[in-house]
């Protein structure tokens, strides 16, 4: 071909995608729905008053030398998130069921006519039955004004916000009941320094997509990468060792691990000794710490003991503090102490944990897990010599018996001083840091003098305790505080136990022994009782079984496809009861499917938000107002005021009458419009964030000057300090400017105690229940058979399309796979039942059943099938989802309370239902 | 301006670091908002990313022909519609809206109807081997602007053609007149045909960016940090170092003689299990032949070069190499192209 024949390029063509590769305006967004942990600043492009593409800003600075930046923070999900806005399964009009529920038959109405018939349903529940009658489950795409409007809502009625950790199940029973609270968490950042990382329970390639390039990173500057999993998941592709363990068995090799390092002297004593209640003196036979009440007259039931080696006697452990001023206990041997009664035997809880570890011999951890002994050693060795960083993606809690991985996992890095400096620890998540939020929702007016008193008497609180008890520290003023409020019932949200026990369902598989842990000696009815009984969830044990749910209001959740037990479940056995269903939410969800009345709410990017701030990013991210919201919708806080408005309106002219709920606090109706707004000064969110920002340049948790004008301009702040909220303070490490996050560093490097019984890391468990159950200390337990005697093990684990459900049924992101849910199996399981890819299959158990697609790879371990979460029932046939095989099951040891630091606090201690590892039957069914 | 059939000035090219990928279509998801989800273009997949072992985009994507052998033409075809995967449609109102009462659910149709079979990332996952070792790992896609273009060459409208500036191939849509011989002619079978609109459409390397001093929207929106930009000629830039200094990016697919500006590093693996289960250090878990058959030969070095930095850096000695494919600062994967599109001084937007 000669040159001579080629024309000039064609103008035409290249101006036509260069006209493409135009906009007006730009807006700073992020996406605030509590994708966790989000927080992704992102550039929205806005072209003939429609938001066109967004994309990644990729303007964080260096934070620490280094360390790689955190650019360009984001997914798949955020980066198509616009053709959500006008998507087919978007509701721009309030809506009203015409036909049966779920029959997808609606009229359009005006937002008066809905917001009558809530206020009426309200109203009617609350003269029948009481406001407890008036339930919200939470969800996770609640977002800053779904939880600002819904707060001040049901607490204007009184209502019940199930708490959203119990809900969702993101909580690590396990950390809770070593640390007091479940949530450390070191910022994303911090996995470059790790020398070893163990995916560990999670798959951070689905899950983490931003982060996940810190991981390669580090392996890139020496790390070492393993992932320990039955599947060879997506996230072992890039590990230098895969370990492929039976499902469920990670505790055992967890224990076998600190077996080997106790065995080969790799146990990190000083860390021992400092930060845990291994060295504490215990009675062997009754399992039960030597207290000060056993040992001097009036003693402190609250004072513990451990064995001085250069004293040769029984010492006080201090209680202000982890160091021990000299002393050097002993963590083996067993002694002899005077105490009042005379003469005692005890012996320390690292030597009753070392005979336990005689269970855990590699051979035999070898034959429970499937892990060969030498790997097993090999690994022990590594973490004993290397800063080793845990990644699990909130997965073990999802687990009956995850709490005792989750110990054993701490046991592991305890022993080896694996937490509090940079590279290491576990993590669950957290929130917090954010104080404006906070402040405003608690202010009587706007100005910065609400928040300069809340200031100062909360420093009075402060003092005046750590006068009354000088060895408490900020965190655990805080978390008695927070507790305390819990159980005058007024925290905010209540535990779900309660709601599930009494009206959801939940209590039939609940009450199967045969799917619970043989340890449990009575009924589950018993033990709840018990619970009850003895007020361990005093002021929290709402609603009632007399007072039946009689409107449910879901703002922020998907309730019909996330309650574990099933959506079936809980069309079964909740919905008949409900005179009104009213769903908020910007597309047509399940459970808006299955409701009366369905509310326009503003998409991201036609509202301003904020993301959940959390030590994981340590930015607070912003999102703003770059198109108006379609015809109705509305963003929650107005939806919620116009709900209030005519509440208000309704109670007058009924002539309700003020009440009180059943925890005494009052309530009148008749006010309700006055004081969601606080007579009239909260109404327009702008000025309320611009109040959220000025007031935590107040308390300090970001920099001076902040403003909704500023914020505008740079899309995001980085936290300067924790803020006021116990669940930051707990982290317990002031954050700095130019360092990752790590927390717990003022445990390991001053010796501040922890928020525990012992005010240690503590593994000992002495509450009845733990020792009947012989889960006082770190233990494997083969988990039960839940959902009936079936030959699969079904798990799940977040998918990589979604975030929660909100995304699953996007055209753009279905077309990213195979545009169905799909059942990953093993092929050779797959052969065995004449199953072929992508062939229909059935899933089933004693629970119920459901329908869909097989994935048949070599990569799912034989035996087991993961059913990715997320997709919505009406993507199933008969609209039957996989919660429906799920009998969520609780682990009945977290109902128990009455016990140092096991007492409720929001999004704390509490039982919630566990999914993965049900046991299900597979066949083959005709079609796709 | 006369086009030049003569080598560019400058030729642009990207490295894709194999090893940091994690499969989330991010990039595939930037390309379509951008630039191919107008009608015409809805089936279209630009970049896509792959798990391989496996079939790809379009399906059997290295089986079709096409590039050189000896210098010659290799006969390729332009695969089905089917294979690329029809565009799919949801039919939200049956579901949602129409009182259908759990007797329809969401799920993907083609245009006559039909269930799909095949879809752009049908095989997500899947990849080769046995239960535990198993592998696969992701393979992203783009135009590679071939310094031996068998598109343009294939071309009898001479409508495509190569950028002096940048190396960028692009087709001139409007002198395109439909024939798809450069469809046949791509060996990696990235260009699609608008059935529409009757021309070929393939990435343009988003150059109304480049011009803009903006990375492509697959590079800058990458948050796996995964590809490197910058011209080939710039010996202090990364694709330069990668691909000629330290020879651990490598072509895909060299045997294809289209010699193109995209490079892979390519993946290492965990280790596999021998019989007794135990961890057998002798072979890689992905079989070294099929990752020779797909960056050839130099394969073995690069792998090589990679283990040893890697020792290097965790005994705690510099590696020059380790610390490019950090990139601790993001934008030094760019290249020249760090332009930040939200604030950018841009040309007159649109004409009134």
């Amino acid at each position: 071909m000669e040159d001579g024949l080629r024309t000039r390029p064609g103008e035409a063509t290249l101006d036509r995608y260069r006209e493409r590769w135009e906009w007006d305006s730009v807006a700073w967004a992020s996406h605030c729905i509590n994708c966790y942990p989000g927080n992704c600043p992102i550039r929205v492009y806005v072209k003939d008053g429609v938001v066109v593409r967004e994309e990644q800003a990729g303007t964080f600075a260096t934070i620490q030398q280094g360390v790689p930046d955190m650019n360009p923070m984001g997914c798949q999900k955020g980066a198509g998130w616009s053709q959500m806005l006008d998507g087919q399964e978007r509701v721009i009009y309030p809506l009203r069921r015409v036909g049966a529920r779920g029959s997808g038959k609606w009229e359009r109405i005006t937002w008066d006519e809905a917001a009558t018939e809530v206020a009426d349903a309200v109203l009617d529940a609350v003269e029948e039955l009481g406001p407890e009658s008036v339930i919200a489950p939470s969800g996770g795409n609640v977002g800053t004004w779904g939880g600002a409007g819904r707060g001040r809502f049901f607490g204007i009625i009184g209502g019940i916000t199930t708490d959203i950790n119990g809900e969702i199940n993101d909580f690590a029973p396990g950390h809770y009941l070593t640390y007091g609270t479940f949530d450390p968490v070191s910022s994303v950042d911090d996995w470059f320094h790790s020398e070893l990382v163990l995916i560990w329970y999670g798959n951070p390639n689905y899950t983490r997509i931003p982060y996940v390039h810190y991981l390669n990173e580090a392996r890139y500057a020496g790390a070492e990468i393993v992932t320990i999993a039955p599947d060879v998941s997506p996230s072992a592709i890039h590990a230098d060792l895969y370990v492929p363990i039976r499902p469920e068995t990670d505790a055992a090799l967890a224990l076998a691990m600190c077996k080997v390092i106790v065995d080969e002297g790799l146990v990190d004593e000083r860390f021992v000794v400092e930060q845990t209640d291994l060295p504490l003196l215990v009675d062997p036979v009754t399992k039960r710490f030597l207290r000060g009440s056993e040992m001097v007259e009036g003693g402190n039931e609250e004072q513990f003991y451990a064995w001085d080696t250069r004293t040769g006697a029984a010492i006080p452990a201090p209680r202000g503090t982890l160091l021990w001023d000299g002393a050097w206990p002993a963590i083996e041997g067993a002694y002899t102490v005077q105490a009042l009664a005379g003469p005692r035997r005890v012996t320390t809880v690292f030597e009753l944990m070392r005979q336990r570890l005689a269970d855990y011999t590699p051979d035999r951890a070898a034959t429970i897990t499937g892990v060969n002994a030498e790997t097993i050693r090999t690994l022990a060795r590594k973490v004993a010599s290397k800063r080793t960083n845990i990644i699990g993606s909130l997965g073990n809690g999802k687990y009956y018996h995850g709490d005792l991985v989750e110990r054993a996992e701490i046991l592991l890095l305890a022993l080896t001083g694996n937490w509090g400096r940079q590279g290491t620890g576990v993590r669950g998540w957290m929130t917090g840091l954010f104080d404006g939020s906070f402040t405003v929702a608690a202010k009587t007016k706007p100005g910065p003098e609400d928040v300069v008193a809340m200031l100062d008497s909360r420093e009075k609180a402060l003092q005046a305790r750590l006068a009354e008890d000088p060895t408490l520290t900020p965190a655990m003023v805080g978390i008695e505080q927070a507790k305390a409020a819990s159980a005058r019932g007024g925290g905010g949200m209540f535990p779900p136990l309660f709601f599930w026990y009494n009206h959801a369902g939940n209590a039939k598989a609940w009450e199967r022994p045969e799917w619970s842990d043989p340890a449990m000696t009575r009924p589950f009815a018993d033990y709840f009782d018990e619970a009850v009984g003895k007020g361990w969830w005093q002021g929290v044990d709402y609603p009632r079984k007399e007072q039946t749910p009689r409107v449910l209001v879901e703002c922020g959740g998907n309730v019909i496809r996330r309650t574990r037990g099933g959506g079936r479940m809980l069309l079964e056995n909740l919905w008949p009861k409900l005179k009104l269903v009213v769903t908020l939410d910007v597309r047509m969800s399940s459970t808006a499917l299955q409701s009366d009345i369905v509310l326009p709410i503003a998409h991201q990017y036609e509202k301003i938000a904020f993301s959940t701030p959390t030590t994981h990013t340590m930015h607070l991210t912003f999102c703003d107002k770059a198109v108006e919201p379609p015809a109705e919708a509305v963003d929650e806080w107005e939806a919620f005021r116009r709900l209030a408005e005519k509440l208000e309106e309704r109670a007058k002219a009924r002539g309700v009458a003020p009440y009180k709920d059943a925890r005494g606090g009052p309530h009148d109706l008749s006010g309700a419009h006055t004081a969601y707004t606080r007579a009239g000064q909260f109404v327009d969110i702008e000025m309320m964030a611009d109040e959220m920002l000025r007031d935590s340049s107040i308390t300090g948790c970001i920099e001076e000057g902040a403003s909704l004008d500023e914020i505008r301009k740079r899309g995001f702040y980085r936290f300067q300090s924790l803020g006021m909220s116990p669940r930051s303070i707990a982290q317990a490490t002031e954050p700095r400017n130019d360092e990752t996050f790590v927390p717990f560093r003022n445990h390991v490097e001053k010796g501040e105690p922890y928020p525990t019984l012992t005010r240690r890391a503590q593994f000992l468990i002495e509450h009845e229940w733990f020792i009947e159950a012989d889960e006082h200390l770190p233990t494997f337990k083969e988990a039960p058979a839940a959902g009936g005697n079936y030959p699969f093990r079904i798990t799940s684990g977040h998918n990589r399309w979604s975030i929660h459900s909100l995304n699953t049924a996007s055209s753009l992101m279905l077309e990213t796979h195979r545009g169905t849910p799909h059942l990953v199996m093993n092929n050779r399981d797959a052969a065995r039942l004449g199953i072929a890819d992508d062939s229909r299959v059935r899933v089933y158990n004693d629970q119920g059943e459901f329908v869909v697609p097989a994935l048949v790879s070599a990569s799912a371990y034989p035996g087991q099938v993961t059913m990715y979460n997320g997709f919505e029932p009406y993507q199933f046939p008969n609209w039957a989802g996989p919660n429906d095989v799920e009998p969520g099951m609780i682990k009945w040891l977290h109902m128990a309370g009455g016990y140092g630091h096991l007492r409720y606090w929001v999004t704390e201690w509490q039982p919630s239902a566990v999914m993965r590892g049900t046991r299900v039957g597979i066949e083959k069914v005709a079609g796709r | 301006m006369a086009v030049p059939a003569k080598p560019p000035i400058r030729q642009m090219a990207m490295v894709f670091d194999l090893n940091k990928c994690l499969g989330c279509q991010t990039c595939t998801v930037a390309c379509k908002t951008l630039w191919t989800d107008t009608p015409g273009m809805d089936g279209m997949w630009w970049n896509i990313v792959n798990t391989m072992p496996g079939l790809g985009t379009p399906r059997d994507v290295f089986s079709h022909g096409g590039g050189y052998k000896n210098g010659k033409p290799v006969p390729g075809r332009f695969p089905s519609q089917a294979d690329f995967g029809e565009a799919w449609d949801f039919d939200y109102e049956a579901v949602l809206a129409s009182g259908s009462e759990r007797g329809e659910h969401l799920q993907p149709r083609e245009a006559g109807g039909t269930s799909p079979k095949w879809g752009p990332n049908w095989d997500e996952d899947l990849g080769g081997g046995e239960y535990p070792n198993s592998y696969f790992f992701y393979l992203q896609q783009v135009c590679a602007n071939c310094s031996k273009p068998a598109c343009l060459e294939a071309c009898p409208r001479t409508a495509i053609y190569r950028r002096e500036e940048d190396g960028i191939i692009l087709i001139d849509e409007e002198r395109c007149h439909g024939y798809r011989f450069c469809a046949e002619a791509c060996p990696y079978k990235r260009v699609y045909f608008n059935q529409k609109r009757a021309i070929a459409q393939k990435c343009i390397s988003c150059y109304p960016r480049l011009e803009a001093g903006v990375a492509p929207a697959c590079v800058r929106q990458c948050p796996g940090r995964v590809r490197h930009l910058d011209f080939v000629d710039n010996k202090d830039g990364h694709i330069y170092k990668l691909v000629k200094k330290w020879k651990v990016a490598l072509p895909l697919r060299p045997d294809f003689g289209v010699e193109p500006n995209v490079y892979y590093v390519p993946p290492m693996s965990p280790l596999a299990f021998n019989e007794q289960g135990e961890f057998d250090e002798s072979e890689s878990r992905i079989p070294i032949d099929y990752l020779r058959e797909m960056f050839g030969k130099g394969v073995d070095a690069a792998l090589d070069t990679l283990q040893v930095e890697r020792e290097k850096v965790a005994a705690g000695k510099k590696s020059e190499l380790m610390d490019i494919l950090i990139a601790r600062d993001w934008n030094d994967l760019l290249g020249p192209f760090t332009g930040n599109p939200a604030t950018i001084e841009r040309p007159p937007a649109r004409t009134p």
